[in-house]
């Protein structure tokens, strides 16, 4: 019996396109607009566009990947809590930032980043492994085979890695918010648990070169 | 691959034209034809209108006169229509009398659909002979693109009914992916006229709204009014002019009614894209639906308040931005067997 209906199905008509909230995109004029660019803004006129979700707006403040992370860090749909550790977590690095900057010799203030959302993406990019392994089964065994990952993997095993690590490696009475500055300052200098759990796989898949050409995508 | 997501009624209709061998024969149908022009005469007769102008639609008329049917559905009140359009079109046998095809691809299965493939590829190498042949006498090649926007391509069901031939998913896609590769060479006149056989022309524009004019209030300032939904929450919200951006819910002030930070920020998206933070006043009622909800719902109406307060072209920016749609999602109800709309009862081995 061929199902009909499908199981992955949205409220929203296919023909609906997803909606640009960055407001620079708007503001440029007609002319500086490329040729692509232009048929994307035609096509666009015609097709009706779905609503902007809730968690998402244009003010500076709103950052999809911050967002993204939040979403994650949730535990039962309690994203008030996790929107208030994030905050907590972005002040504790600031505040610990501000402090190093205050201490630190005159030469070497303008080498010390104290915005918090850099050190945030920053720290993102350096957990993120470039390679992965993936178990393929040939001839009865289970080979683990390296494989390219795709950026949404990367980020998302990036941010996975973060968050597992906070969550277990803490001692009883340090709170959420001060061991996630601690790990992502420690990432944004390339040091730290998260780090070393990157470079562990990484030396996993060079050890499985020889499988590689298991992959057959 | 393009996987059809969104289920419509179309999906329920079966394609009766490749289910099996002929139901109804050639002559049938001729047969049909004559008694429905036949019967189509009398009708016009009975009614005392002249036969040579009888058209559909004055039959549809004379019938629901002479038959009156209370029935609900549609289908199934008498109707008189053309036999073409009751007995669907089906595929002819396929081989003679001697037992062989007629068709120099029936032995593959999908006889029309391979032919059709066939031909677009055979139209896409003329298309490149063409643009080679113009290359080497040293003249531009022609760049006129067709205009994407006002067609679109046909949908699978539609392509089976063309074809009378049953297509998998991956088929279909595949022929569009070789029409779209055709449609991005510079294209000649002949190939125009073979692609028109697979596009369709979308209906009229998106309805076009109609933006209500700024209304004066006593001391002469202006405001207007906005509804929006969202879920279970009603909001109507009073944008006017001149103000310093207090905003007022039910008569609380907006820090004390929505304590979180995302349900003011999204309050103030619409104003934040249009960059009028400190010059609108607010006033709005909500009744209705969760915290999350309430702050959606205003936000729709208070979009749509400002459409009358901003130029066209930046109501479509707002309408690309997602703000002036109304969004359609809601909880999935929980089905039977299930334990909630996704999840499944535990699974036990015994």
């Amino acid at each position: 019996l061929c199902r009909l209906t499908q199981v992955r199905w949205s409220r929203y008509n296919p023909s609906f396109l997803e909606p640009e909230v960055n407001k620079e995109l708007y503001q440029k004029p007609w002319e500086e607009l490329s040729e692509e660019e232009k048929e994307k803004l035609e096509l666009k006129a015609v097709q009706p566009i779905k609503a902007a979700p809730p968690t998402v707006s244009s003010s500076v403040f709103s950052d999809p990947m911050i967002s993204k992370f939040t979403n994650m860090m949730m535990k039962d749909g309690n994203k008030v809590l996790a929107r208030s550790l994030m905050a907590q977590t972005l002040e504790a690095i600031k505040r610990k930032q501000l402090e190093k900057y205050h201490k630190a010799p005159e030469d070497e203030k303008e080498t010390i980043e104290c915005n918090p959302y850099v050190i945030f993406h920053q720290a993102l990019k350096n957990c993120q492994p470039i390679i992965g392994l993936s178990s393929i089964t040939k001839g009865g065994k289970t080979y683990q085979v390296p494989v390219p990952l795709k950026d949404n993997r990367k980020r998302f095993l990036a941010m996975k890695w973060l968050i597992t690590e906070c969550r277990e490696n803490k001692n009883r009475r340090m709170l959420m918010p001060e061991k996630l500055s601690q790990e992502l300052l420690q990432a944004f200098n390339n040091e730290g648990p998260i780090i070393k759990k990157k470079h562990v796989l990484h030396k996993m898949a060079e050890a499985n070169r020889a499988y590689a050409h298991f992959r057959w995508w | 691959t393009l996987k059809l997501i969104y289920t419509t009624a179309t999906v329920q209709r079966k394609n009766v034209g490749a289910s099996g061998p002929e139901k109804y024969t050639e002559a049938f149908i001729k047969k049909q034809i004559e008694e429905f022009n036949l019967g189509k005469r009398h009708l016009a007769n009975m009614m005392g209108e002249d036969p040579e102008t009888f058209t559909q639609e004055d039959i549809d008329r004379a019938i629901a006169y002479l038959f009156p049917s209370g029935l609900f559905d549609k289908q199934a009140r008498p109707m008189m229509k053309h036999p073409t359009q009751i007995f669907p079109e089906q595929r002819k046998i396929q081989w003679g009398e001697d037992g062989r095809p007629f068709h120099f691809l029936f032995y593959t299965g999908k006889q029309s659909y391979y032919a059709l493939m066939h031909e677009t590829y055979e139209k896409l190498l003329d298309v490149q002979k063409n643009q080679d042949q113009l290359t080497a006498q040293d003249l531009p090649p022609q760049k006129e693109k067709r205009n994407l926007a006002g067609s679109r391509w046909l949908t699978k069901i539609e392509l089976e009914e063309m074809l009378l031939e049953k297509l998998s998913d991956d088929d279909y896609s595949r022929f569009i992916q070789l029409l779209q590769k055709l449609v991005t060479l510079p294209c000649c006149d002949i190939t125009e006229k073979y692609i028109q056989k697979f596009s369709k022309e979308v209906p009229a524009q998106l309805q076009k709204v109609v933006i209500e004019p700024l209304k004066y209030d006593e001391q002469g300032v202006a405001f207007s009014t906005g509804e929006g939904t969202r879920k279970t929450a009603r909001a109507t919200a009073v944008v006017y002019d001149n103000g310093t951006g207090k905003i007022t819910v039910n008569g609380i002030d907006v820090l004390h009614y929505f304590p979180v930070l995302q349900d003011r920020e999204q309050l103030l998206f619409p104003f934040q894209f249009l960059d009028r933070v400190g010059k609108h006043d607010m006033v709005c009622t909500v009744s209705g639906g969760g915290r999350s909800a309430q702050a959606g719902a205003i936000r729709l109406a208070s979009a749509k308040a400002l459409r009358s307060f901003v130029t066209e072209k930046e109501v479509e920016f707002m309408r690309q931005a997602g703000l002036l749609t109304y969004d359609p999602r809601v909880k999935e109800r929980k089905k039977p067997g299930q334990e909630g709309a996704r999840r499944k009862f535990t699974w036990k081995k015994r």
